[in-house]
């Protein structure tokens, strides 16, 4: 057997995006590499979450049931390297996200497959898989070949890949892994919701963000001031909530919150690292605002001036007063 | 006989009472001398040298002429000068009695006040006791009715509405003070004038005071038992009041009539321009003994330092000349004093008692971080206080504590990393001469007369760039020989030291002090920044030989009046200077620029604060590093204020590029944009010799240099073409040929291109047979690990590169080149380490290991690591691993990690640079240890298990526990980095790193190789709009106004 094998990604019983975007790219690169398109789910309520991954180019989906349905990187790795070996599949597809930063890279290096994280651009050369990622905060990409190697482990960026709309008629193939032995496993606490705030970024239409050039807590007020002014929510890239200038719930961003009712998205001094973008690249008018003009952040922006934001802040309050 | 009696009518008792009471004030007297002496002696010593000598003149000079007590305050002076001097005649002629009386008579039987020298005497004495309570009336007059606010303790700067209980105290103080001298001075006269209304002497009218006051009790009738009685009474009062003033003086306000002897006499020549070097501490013996950090407490302030804060009278001259006071800062330099002076004193009574820390209870951080160390409080100190210097040595105790604000730590590590505050790559140093119209020496690589040192702002800020090459046109026009240091030049550190980061001013001052020395031959230095010129200047001999340096103000009025520069036009403008703290009230250079205005046909209308009384732009002492609170106004803006109203001005001239930023800022946000213009005096020299007009090219040389470029950069693509067209047909050739000589020859694989190691196109859809080979771990060559003595937590640490804005990728060869990056260390494995450390110092057992590959210069990152607080350091490399991939270092590292047995493996959740996210993950599976990832924190007390929280997506945690030992890749966000001051990096040479030359593994298991390395297309990238701040903000406006239309 060969194909490619995509690891869904899931929390609360809800497949995560990032799976069906997986199921696009591979489509994408399915008739290259030669299928079939294997769809892996661990958990719980595997059927619920199997109908979910039914989606058109979906070949097979396979089930291992987990009982307690809590990611644990040591029995997805388990897991994976068992289906993987017994369908010698070529290209295994895992998310680049918390859960795929913590277990991707050990199937690699238990496969000794070829391995990239953070892919956003996959194709097919000769029959071989092609990989594009960045380096250097997306000023520079780079794109990879993993010669040699019979398997090859790739993580993807998410929101990034299309995922294909048409549901699919995908068999269903059940797969068993003792996951009660795994060495290295660990034991299950509880979920920590992000605390409680009075600002939503989600239903947010008009947002305000700084980033690390804010520099330090005392200037806050000078943004917070301004956004009030033009009616703007108040947003932030992670530096600024790691410093706790700001509460969490103010970032944008992967590990933050999605601008997900944002039309009119202002980012004040921030580079436009990819988790940042997650939260926002979709918004319709985005304006950016960096003294770098290779800022990454300008790539995905609508507009963009290369100036310093205390100096842009204050001539904005003179304009809006 | 002209005399009088000395004890009139006091009965013996009376009369050993006195002297009981007189023994009783002067023993208290010396007592409070006493202690005052021995608190100085067990003080620390003074890290500056005093030459009280050579101070002494100088203060006996002083106190005659009472200099400093004029200054900026004429009328206090004047009242103060019959003060002090009556005091002192008063004292003295006090003294003379009790010498003939106690001494010369009943030992020698010799006597003297009597006939021509008594008249004399009463003379003056009547004349000194009029002087002493004019003074004190006056005195009392200005505090109470003036009311000058420099008098006033209420901190309306902070907020306060009532006095604190110790302002109150002081309030006393003042008060006691000023009563005490008047109820001496007054009953002194009573008690004459009694005297001589009943004696009636002939000589009576040598006492004027006292004879007038006698002719006026005589007048009102007052008859002799009345005037008996009186003077019997009045004895005493006046008596024991003197004695009281005497036993209160080493306790009191009036304790600065001695402490003021020794603070002027002990004054630092070179204060402010020279700070100390942190002192050995008093008991080292050893010649390796780590020097003192900074003040963290009383105890170590020296035994000047206190002599200094006992001497404050608080007269608030101070207080009204600091700008930090004067644009509402947390600082009055008299209050940091007073507060200073009662913590050390309640200290001194009680010692180990006093809990209150001297920073944060006593004296609050900000205080410390809002002083521009501009020198104007000290410089106007009538006692010669020198407060800046202890402000800075209690900054050093705040920056080695890490307290101190982002943005200022942010620029120390930039300074640290890069050489410059600006962030900018140091290769851009010398950027600003790529568009004059002629070559600036190089003088690393020939020799130049004059060195130019540009420092920060002249090198990097925009509009001082324009400045600096208005300079180096007119150097040129003037014929001037000089050069740079370029890329080996480094802030100077003048701020640096001020802000009281030492360690890291040493490692600066070295490193341009080795860069002079490499250079070639120069005679002198020059520069345009006087905060460059003032450290160069005075504190750089401390630490090795360096040129003479001049301000470039020296050099164009020399150049003026020399003739080397022409006027061409006198400017006939009108204008005013600004003189720079560190140029004029620092050094001294005053003239100077006027000279050079005067020259230049400019009329100069100064400020009311000017020269000495220049007032700050609100940038020094690091603060324009540490950004002003918004809405205040800022030093500059008052500034601005003070020139505009001289009114009709043409002209604002500064000569300090730091100036230059904070005036041309201050004067758009003070509305002063239409009264007059910022401009540097360079600009008007130039505009004043016709700079333009002026061909400055060297037309040879420039030919030459065109001529040169073109010709490598004609040689360079020639030669790269060249190559690729020799190895396209060579290949064909050979191929052709192999084809026709070997039919069977030309199936096999063709010689790979020299770019990629490029895999192979094959006939079949799988890279051979589908096999697991799990990577493994790499076998290091054995080093030196020292006994597990508790927990072992070890931590891979990373420096990761970060682009210059002009980088280059070197397409053909899949690189960019070293020289585009400047390196830091990568902020999740600083998260990483913090977390090993909490976790330690948590335990209180254990050890820090932190382990990196890369090159020697790597070795930098690791002792960050390791000031920080690691114990030990590991740096692995092999040139193999410069490109190496995530899996490839997970192998390295999983080959560390066996020979160290780690309990806990800690890494960043990802690096900044290339952010594959992937290693720590990588590297868990290899050492078959449990793991998590993108950690926000650990729970571990040592034993089997840990709690684990790790973040997901969209700020949700998950808590789980882990079998110890395990490995955790760690997020930012949840610690707090600390900071290494550069001190704590040098002493962290003194912790081991072993060195593991080799990498152990071949790139055999490397996961990937990289195809193509290329920018991103550019296109679908944002539309740029143009323009400054101003221009920006409109268009962004009209995008945000038709947005919400549509909304
Ligand atoms: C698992 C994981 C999850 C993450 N999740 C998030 C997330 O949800 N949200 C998020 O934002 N980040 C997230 N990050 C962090 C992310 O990788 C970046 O570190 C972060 O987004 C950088 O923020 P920044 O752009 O503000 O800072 P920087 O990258 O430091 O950029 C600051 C920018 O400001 C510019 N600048 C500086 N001074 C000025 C000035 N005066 N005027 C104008 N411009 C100026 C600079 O040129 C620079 O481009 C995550 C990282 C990981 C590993």
């Amino acid at each position: 057997m060969a194909g490619i094998l995509i690891v869904a990604e899931h929390f609360d019983g809800v497949l995560r995006d990032v799976t069906q975007e997986m199921i696009g790219a591979a489509t994408e690169v399915r008739d290259g590499l030669g299928g079939p398109l294997a769809v892996l789910i661990i958990g719980q309520d595997v059927d619920a979450l199997a109908s979910a991954a039914n989606l058109e180019g979906v070949d097979e989906i396979v089930t291992i049931a987990q009982p307690d349905g809590h990611f644990d990187p040591a029995l997805y790795e388990e897991a994976v390297c068992a289906v993987a070996e017994a369908r010698q599949v070529r290209l295994v597809l895992i998310g680049h996200t918390a859960a795929g930063m913590a277990f991707g890279p050990a199937v690699a290096a238990r496969l000794g497959s070829g391995f990239a994280s953070d892919v956003f651009g996959l194709s097919v050369e000769g029959s071989k898989p092609i990989a594009t990622r960045s380096g250097y905060g997306g000023k520079v990409s780079m794109d990879l070949a993993f010669p040699d190697k019979p398997v090859i482990v790739l993580t993807l960026r998410g929101a990034t890949f299309k995922a294909p709309e048409a549901a699919g008629n995908a068999s269903i193939l059940p797969f068993a892994v003792d996951l009660d032995t795994v060495p290295g496993a660990g034991n299950h606490i509880d979920y920590l919701p992000a605390p409680p705030a009075d600002v939503d970024i989600g239903k947010a239409e008009f947002i305000l963000s700084v980033g690390r050039a804010l520099g330090e807590d005392k200037n806050l007020p000078q943004f917070a001031g301004l956004a009030e002014r033009l009616g703007a929510t108040l947003g932030c890239s992670r530096p600024v909530a790691d410093s706790g200038w700001l509460p969490k719930a103010h970032q944008v961003g992967q590990s933050g919150t999605i601008a997900g009712n944002c039309s009119l998205y202002l980012a004040l001094g921030i580079s436009g690292a990819v988790q940042h973008l997650a939260g926002m690249k979709h918004v319709d008018t985005i304006i950016a605002v960096n003294t770098d003009p290779e800022a990454p952040i300008f790539n995905v922006a609508h507009h963009g001036a290369c100036v310093d934001i205390f100096e842009l802040a204050e001539a904005l309050e003179r304009e809006f007063n | 006989m002209e005399t009088r009696e000395l004890f009139w009518e006091i009965t013996s008792l009376g009369h050993t009472l006195f002297f009981v009471v007189a023994g009783a004030a002067m023993a208290v007297a010396a007592a409070g001398v006493a202690w005052h002496v021995y608190r100085y002696a067990r003080a620390r010593r003074s890290p500056v040298p005093v030459h009280p000598w050579r101070g002494f003149w100088r203060m006996v000079f002083d106190v005659f002429t009472q200099r400093t007590v004029h200054r900026r305050d004429r009328r206090a002076g004047h009242a103060h000068t019959p003060i002090m001097y009556g005091f002192l005649l008063l004292l003295a002629a006090t003294s003379i009695i009790t010498v003939e009386y106690d001494i010369s008579e009943p030992f020698f039987g010799f006597t003297f006040w009597h006939g021509d020298f008594y008249l004399a005497f009463s003379l003056i004495a009547d004349l000194a006791g009029l002087g002493l309570i004019v003074g004190v009336v006056y005195m009392m007059w200005r505090r109470w009715q003036v009311r000058p606010p420099k008098l006033a303790y209420r901190r309306e700067y902070r907020g306060e509405t009532e006095t604190r209980p110790d302002a109150r105290a002081w309030e006393w103080d003042d008060t006691l003070f000023l009563w005490a001298l008047l109820l001496i001075g007054v009953t002194g006269f009573l008690q004459e004038g009694v005297r001589l209304a009943m004696d009636q002497p002939p000589w009576g009218p040598w006492s004027p005071v006292g004879w007038v006051l006698a002719q006026i009790f005589l007048g009102l009738g007052m008859d002799e038992a009345a005037a008996a009685a009186v003077r019997r009474a009045n004895w005493w009062i006046h008596g024991i009041a003197a004695l009281a003033f005497i036993a209160a003086i080493p306790w009191t306000k009036a304790k600065h009539i001695i402490a003021v002897l020794g603070s002027l006499s002990t004054r630092d020549a070179l204060a402010l321009r020279r700070l100390p070097k942190p002192a050995l501490p008093r008991t080292a013996v050893a010649e390796d003994a780590e020097p003192e950090v900074g003040f963290g407490s009383i105890a170590e302030f020296s035994w000047k330092d206190l002599l200094n804060l006992d001497a404050c009278t608080k007269c608030g001259r101070c207080h009204e000349a600091c700008p930090a006071t004067a644009s509402g800062a947390p600082l009055s330099p008299r209050d940091l004093i007073l507060d200073l002076r009662t913590h050390a004193a309640r200290s001194a009574f009680k010692p180990g008692a006093n809990a209150a820390a001297l920073i944060g209870d006593v004296i609050e951080a900000e205080t410390l971080w809002s002083c521009r160390s501009c020198g104007a409080c000290m410089e106007i100190c009538p006692v010669g206080i020198e407060h800046p210097p202890m402000i800075v040595q209690m900054r050093r105790q705040l920056v080695e504590d890490g307290a101190m604000e982002q943005q200022l730590r942010d620029t120390l590590d930039m300074i640290a990393n890069r050489g410059n505050s600006f962030g900018e790559s140091p290769r851009s140093r010398g950027g600003w001469t790529a568009a004059l119209e002629f070559p600036v020496k190089d003088v690393r690589a020939e020799p130049a007369e004059n060195l130019w040192f540009v420092g920060d702002y002249a090198s990097y800020d925009p509009r001082n760039q324009d400045v600096s090459r208005t300079v180096a046109r007119l150097f040129r026009a003037a014929g001037l020989d000089f050069g740079l240091l370029y890329e080996s030049e480094r802030t100077a550190g003048n701020d640096v030291r001020r802000v009281g980061e030492e360690g890291l001013f040493e490692s600066l001052t070295e490193h341009n002090l080795t860069a002079m020395g490499e250079a070639k031959q120069f005679d002198a230095i020059v520069t345009t920044d006087p905060h460059s010129y003032n450290t160069i200047r005075n504190e750089y001999p401390d630490f090795g030989d360096v040129a003479p340096i001049r301000h470039y103000t020296s050099v164009l009025a020399e150049l003026l009046e020399s003739g080397r520069l022409t006027v061409v036009e006198p400017l006939g403008k009108r204008v005013t200077l600004h003189d720079p703290c560190h140029l004029g009230r620092l050094n001294g250079h005053y003239d100077e620029p006027r000279r050079v205005l005067e020259l230049i046909g400019c009329e100069l209308v100064d400020m009311p604060r000017c020269r000495d009384n220049s007032f700050c732009c609100g940038a020094g002492g690091g603060r324009i590093w540490i950004p002003d609170p918004v809405g205040k106004e800022r030093p500059a803006e008052n500034r601005m204020h003070e020139a505009a109203s001289l009114g009709n001005l043409d002209t604002f001239v500064v000569c300090c590029p730091k100036d230059l930023t904070m005036f041309e800022d201050a004067r758009k946000t003070s509305g002063h944009e239409g009264d007059f213009v910022v401009q540097d005096l360079a600009e008007l020299v130039a505009e004043a010799i016709d700079l333009k007009s002026l061909d400055l090219k060297e037309v040879p040389a420039l030919v030459d240099r065109i001529t040169e470029a073109a010709a490598t950069r004609i040689a360079d693509t020639v030669a790269d073409r060249l190559a690729e067209r020799l190895a396209e047909t060579v290949t064909e050739r050979v191929l052709s040929e192999l084809a026709t000589r070997a039919p069977t020859l030309a199936a096999a694989p063709q010689p790979a291109p020299a770019e990629e190691p490029q895999e192979q196109t094959e006939a079949t859809p799988t890279a051979g047979p589908w096999r697991a080979a799990p990577a493994s771990a790499a076998t290091l060559p054995p080093y030196e690990v020292p006994a597990k003595e508790g927990p072992r937590v070890l931590v891979a640490v990373k420096r990761v590169g970060e682009l210059n804005p002009d980088f280059a990728i070197d397409e053909a060869g899949g690189t960019i080149a070293d020289e585009h990056f400047e390196y830091e260390l990568n902020e999740w494995d600083e998260a990483a380490l913090e977390e090993a450390l909490l976790l330690t110092e948590k335990l209180d057992a254990g050890e820090v290991v932190a382990v990196t590959i890369g090159p020697e210069d790597a070795e930098e990152t690791l002792r960050r690591a390791l000031a920080k607080g690691a114990h030990r350091g590991v740096r692995v490399w092999d040139e193999s691993l410069r490109d190496a991939d995530p899996v490839t270092v997970a192998r390295v590292l999983a080959g560390v990690a066996s020979q160290e047995s780690p309990d806990i493996v800690l890494t960043g959740a990802q690096s900044a640079d290339l952010g594959h996210g992937a290693t720590g993950s990588a590297l868990a599976r290899i050492l078959g240890l449990p793991h998590a990832a993108v950690v926000l924190g650990i729970e571990w007390d040592g034993a089997d298990a840990m709690t684990v929280t790790r973040e997901l997506e969209g700020g949700m945690r998950h808590q789980l526990s882990l079998p110890a030992p395990a490995l955790l890749t760690v997020q930012t966000g949840g610690n707090t980095p600390r900071y290494a001051t550069m001190r704590m990096i040098k002493q962290a040479k003194k912790k081991p790193i072993a060195v593991v030359d080799g990498a152990g593994v071949g790139l055999d298991q490397a996961g990937a190789v990289v195809r193509r390395l290329y920018e991103p297309p550019k296109s679908g990238r944002a539309a740029m709009i143009e323009g400054d701040a101003e221009a920006v903000a409109k268009a962004i406006a009209d995008i945000i106004r038709d947005k919400r239309g549509e909304v």
